[in-house]
């Protein structure tokens, strides 16, 4: 045990005496700095003015008066009424309007017609379109003008039209146990991608850093000195735990310095725009439990990885299938959040790569029922002891190991003998 | 009294396709310079590993101090520098020694007084806050030889220790492991040179493609495989056709090199040297030299395994593992 100590202190104590430690843990809190600084420069920036043309084909006076009420709904955006003229075909009237918008006199042009009172279709074409809110906002302003034109085609009261109108503001919040958590939905949001990308980097970068610490004992050829005094699942282990450290260091830093970037920003009174979540207690315990399991599982499969690798560059094409296994319930955490209790959560709940990140993504946007929960943990638990032990056999024969890569076959062989 | 120290019983090593050691024995007794000696690929790396228990014999047992524990059991005991050296560049030289130390069981405390002993001692003492890969290779070397021995080992296992070092390192490796067997420790050394081997070995065993050819002390293997040889110089002009009658009697000279001027003759067995002399003066053949010689050890190896050595340089190396 004193000599796995020893691994542990050198693992720990070289890894924090790098460059890359201090400018990782800095960097961490500098970037959630500069998110909300930019934030605050988002919501604090009035989006600008818009110049908008409305090239109307209608047969009715609908076009004019769209163009009309159009004006009056957006402020910031400022349209003109084009009429297409009998005689000048469409597509010359197109490509002047596209010289403009070219030569940024207008943002762009939305092509109305009777169809749009008919049928809702209309069509923008623009220099803006990748803008969200001006996308919304011209939809849901022709939306409600349309809506209300037919109604009024129908013979219903402009007046009564008007009055029934009413925006909807839906406030979410997040019940859990019969209470109200007092997160709302967009928080719980927050709190989930910011764990899925939390524990994604976290677990891949420390589980890198064993496997290059392994290749590194393997090519400067040490290795052999160590296994004549330590077995090399003692040496495996303490490198694993070392450089697991290292993780619960730069975690607590990063997440010591959110909430306290939090705290700042409340005081500060910025309100609006990017919140800080509350974490609650049982979130960040699940989120460390699974952090701590699902570091285990990958780092020991890293270890291997090095173990069986004889070059950096082999290393890290060896070592993509693992990132992929550890990508599957990144991509998926908004599935997750979607349907926190639907097939897909469950099933990431309950297959041991990926509830690591799946289970605290899920836990932040709903709670997870007792039964599953203990099943995850189990199921998880278990596979961390067989696959260490899966990699401490392959580990062992695969640090005194040179030249060319195992094969399937030889691996199974490996882990196989005695 | 004088349990052996290491005894390996019948070891086999086989990797796929091939049989690297191959029901190999042999004893090291306490307090003596043993040396393992074999053509490259014959399996002394193998071996020593097995010895290290850092490869398990597929046959046969290690015993080391004369009980069954592992190299592991006893690396408190033990110092070993393998074939492949090697040390980790990016870290401070006296961190280290004193990690090594503490993975054989030392604790750090003394490891840090120990290793700067050793670091002053042998002229390292400004260097070592400095990061491995900042000292040059000499320097390197000998930070790896103070690792193995830094805990005092009973045992010191060298496996090709002379390779890559300059003669003036060569020297003071040769002067510290005399020192060692002085003091009482007990050294295991691999090599394909034999004027090393000559000139340290009290023991030796020589192997090839796996399996022993001899063993036993220096002097004994001298007698029983060098056979008896004479060099003859002659007095100008050569032997000529008197003396090469008598140097091609079968029943005294089983082989003749002869370069005219003088030759060298490896007498038949049961052959006595005398017998030869007088013939020559007797047959009017001039001599201005006739000397009996010990045989080299590397006149030996190359009798021994020439043909194999030979043929194990021809067979390519597969694995790292693998190697001799």
């Amino acid at each position: 045990m004193r000599k796995t100590f020893a691994v542990i202190r050198r693992e720990f104590v070289e890894r924090v005496r790098t460059r890359w430690f201090w400018i990782g843990t800095i960097l961490g809190p500098l970037l959630m700095v500069g998110l909300i600084g930019f934030q605050i420069l988002l919501a604090g920036r009035r989006a600008g003015d818009r110049n908008v043309a409305v090239v109307d084909a209608s047969t009715t006076a609908f076009g004019r008066q769209l163009t009309t009420q159009l004006g009056a709904s957006i402020a910031r955006f400022h349209f003109t009424r084009v009429a297409t003229a009998p005689g000048v075909p469409d597509s010359l009237l197109a490509d002047s309007l596209l010289g403009e918008v070219e030569a940024k006199r207008l943002d762009g042009f939305l092509l109305v017609g009777d169809s749009t009172l008919e049928f809702g279709t209309a069509e923008y074409r623009g220099s803006n379109v990748s803008s969200v809110a001006d996308m919304e906002q011209l939809e849901g302003s022709l939306r409600r003008l349309v809506f209300a034109a037919r109604l009024e085609r129908r013979g219903i009261d402009t007046l009564v039209v008007q009055q029934a109108e009413i925006r909807i503001r839906l406030a979410t919040h997040k019940v859990s146990g019969r209470k109200l958590t007092g997160e709302s939905g967009v928080q719980s949001f927050m709190t989930g991608f910011g764990m899925a990308i939390l524990l994604f980097i976290a677990i891949l970068l420390y589980g890198v850093n064993v496997m290059s610490s392994v290749l590194e004992e393997k090519t400067t050829k040490i290795v052999e000195v160590l296994i004549s005094s330590l077995r090399p699942f003692e040496l495996m282990l303490g490198k694993v735990i070392g450089a697991g450290a290292v993780g619960i260091v730069q975690l607590t830093v990063w997440i010591v310095s959110a909430k306290l970037l939090s705290g700042i920003r409340t005081a500060g009174g910025l309100g609006g725009g990017f919140q800080f979540p509350q974490i609650p207690t049982m979130t960040l315990v699940i989120f460390v439990l699974y952090f701590l399991l699902g570091y285990f599982l990958y780092a020991a499969i890293y270890a291997a990885v090095g173990a069986i690798s004889s070059t950096e560059a082999e290393a890290r094409q060896a070592q993509v299938p693992v990132q992929l296994l550890l990508m599957i319930p990144y991509v998926s955490f908004f599935g997750i959040l979607n349907d926190p209790n639907g097939s897909l959560a469950v099933w990431m709940t309950l297959i041991p790569f990926w509830s690591p990140i799946a289970v605290p993504v899920r836990w932040g946007a709903s709670p997870i029922p007792v039964i599953e929960m203990v099943a995850s943990l189990a199921i998880l638990l278990v596979t961390v002891v067989i696959v260490t032990w899966v990699a401490a056999r392959v580990y062992r024969v695969g640090i005194l190991m040179t030249g060319k890569r195992p094969n399937i076959k030889e691996l199974v062989r490996w882990v196989r003998a005695a | 009294m004088s349990e052996a120290i290491v005894a390996v019983d019948r070891i086999t090593k086989r990797f796929s396709g091939h049989t690297a050691v191959d029901g190999l024995s042999l004893t090291v007794p306490p307090g003596v310079i043993y040396g393992l000696l074999g053509p490259n690929g014959a399996g002394k790396t193998t071996t020593i590993r097995m010895i290290m228990n850092i490869i398990v014999p597929d046959e046969g047992s290690v015993r080391l101090f004369g009980t069954a524990g592992t190299g592991r059991d006893y690396s408190a005991r033990i110092g070993f520098l393998p074939e492949e050296r090697g040390l980790y560049p990016k870290m401070r030289v006296l961190d280290v020694l004193m990690f090594l130390a503490e993975t054989k069981g030392v604790e750090r405390r003394v490891a840090r007084v120990k290793a700067t002993d050793w670091l002053e001692r042998l002229g390292l003492a400004d260097w070592r806050l400095r990061k491995v890969s900042e000292l040059s290779k000499g320097m390197q070397q000998k930070v790896q030889f103070i690792s193995t021995v830094l805990h005092e080992p009973d045992l010191v296992i060298l496996d090709e220790p002379f390779s890559g070092l300059d003669p003036v390192n060569s020297q003071v490796l040769r002067d510290t492991v005399v020192d060692w067997r002085r003091r009482g420790k007990t050294i295991l050394l691999s090599t394909h040179i034999m004027e090393h081997a000559e000139k340290l070995c009290d023991h030796l065993t020589i192997i090839a493609r796996g399996k022993k050819l001899v063993d036993g002390p220096l002097s004994t293997v001298k007698q029983q495989h060098g056979g008896k040889h004479v060099t003859v110089v002659f007095d100008d002009g050569g032997g000529g056709s008197a003396a090469a009658a008598v140097l091609a009697d079968r029943k005294l000279v089983a082989k003749t090199d002869d370069y005219g001027q003088y030759a060298e003759l490896e007498l038949a067995s049961g052959a006595d040297h005398q017998e030869i002399l007088r013939r020559l003066v007797g047959a009017g053949v001039r001599l201005n030299k006739f000397e009996l010689v010990e045989p080299t050890l590397n006149k030996i190896f190359i009798d021994l395994v020439g043909p194999e050595a030979a043929h194990a340089a021809a067979v390519p190396q597969v694995e790292g593992v693998a190697r001799a």
